[in-house]
């Protein structure tokens, strides 16, 4: 391939990838790892995956692509009332340690920004625990060129 | 050692009501315990695990950072304004190093 084409290929893949990539599902994300994440639930909530809730109440925000994965930004965001969130987890499922953050909102709203360091490339979920016992998740996906863990 | 913390607020005089956010950026390497130095030997961990914003003395926030998080991290949170006061910030290592940072809120 010539670089030309090569350019342009590349260019509209990554474009295509920026327009679509942000409110990803849950199925089907690049770097998952559900035997990893599964173990941190069990660690952080004593629950597993099939116990969480996809939901569109929650937004996580994440780059599509992370040049370094040494600090990437974070952000969740939760369409809840701050009465009703009681805690906010991060994950990733490809780190050593996938437990990236847990957010204890009390009198502030259900928002929670960071910078994270990424091993590879890995799809991350927020995890929110809800007054009532539920457990809402949102999933996305990070591609990291060079990892921040190693 | 103290943890060198900046607290700023965005927008710096929100109005009553308004919701504005809360920025916290420490000087930290906030080591991993995964990661190996030039001759290959781990770097022991050392990271910020506690991150506690107080309002007029009163606790409204905590956070629970991994080991996960990158150096010189950031930590944002968003608020309503209501009263003006004075938030502080208290951050704690995985050493029991300790660092705090206040900030004024002022209404517009």
């Amino acid at each position: 391939m010539n670089r030309r084409a090569f350019l342009k290929a590349t260019g509209v893949a990554l474009g295509a990838a920026a327009l679509s990539g942000i409110p990803v599902r849950a199925q089907g994300l690049e770097g998952e790892d559900q035997a990893n994440l599964e173990k941190a639930l069990k660690e952080a909530l004593g629950k597993g995956f099939k116990d969480l809730t996809p939901s569109n109440l929650v937004k996580l925000t994440m780059p599509a692509i992370a040049e370094s994965g040494a600090n990437v930004p974070a952000e969740v965001e939760v369409n809840l009332p701050s009465a009703q969130v009681k805690a906010i987890h991060l994950f990733a499922d490809k780190n050593p340690t996938p437990r990236l953050a847990s957010f204890m909102p009390m009198k502030a709203l259900p928002y929670y920004a960071t910078r994270v360091r990424l091993a590879e490339t890995s799809a991350i979920r927020a995890v929110v625990e809800t007054a009532d016992g539920k457990l809402l998740l949102a999933s996305a996906s990070t591609r990291v060129t060079v990892g921040g863990c190693g | 050692m103290a943890i060198r913390v900046i607290v700023r607020l965005t927008p710096a005089k929100p109005k009553a009501g308004e919701e504005f956010r809360l920025q916290a950026v420490a000087q930290h390497p906030n080591e991993p315990g995964t990661r190996r130095d030039e001759r290959g030997n781990l770097i022991p961990a050392k990271y910020i695990n506690l991150v506690e914003v107080y309002f007029e003395g009163e606790k409204v926030a905590e956070a629970r950072p991994g080991p996960s998080t990158s150096a010189n991290p950031l930590y944002g949170f968003k608020f309503k304004a209501d009263k003006p006061g004075t938030f502080t910030v208290k951050l704690k290592d995985t050493d029991g190093d300790t660092g705090e940072a206040t900030v004024k809120l002022e209404l517009a």
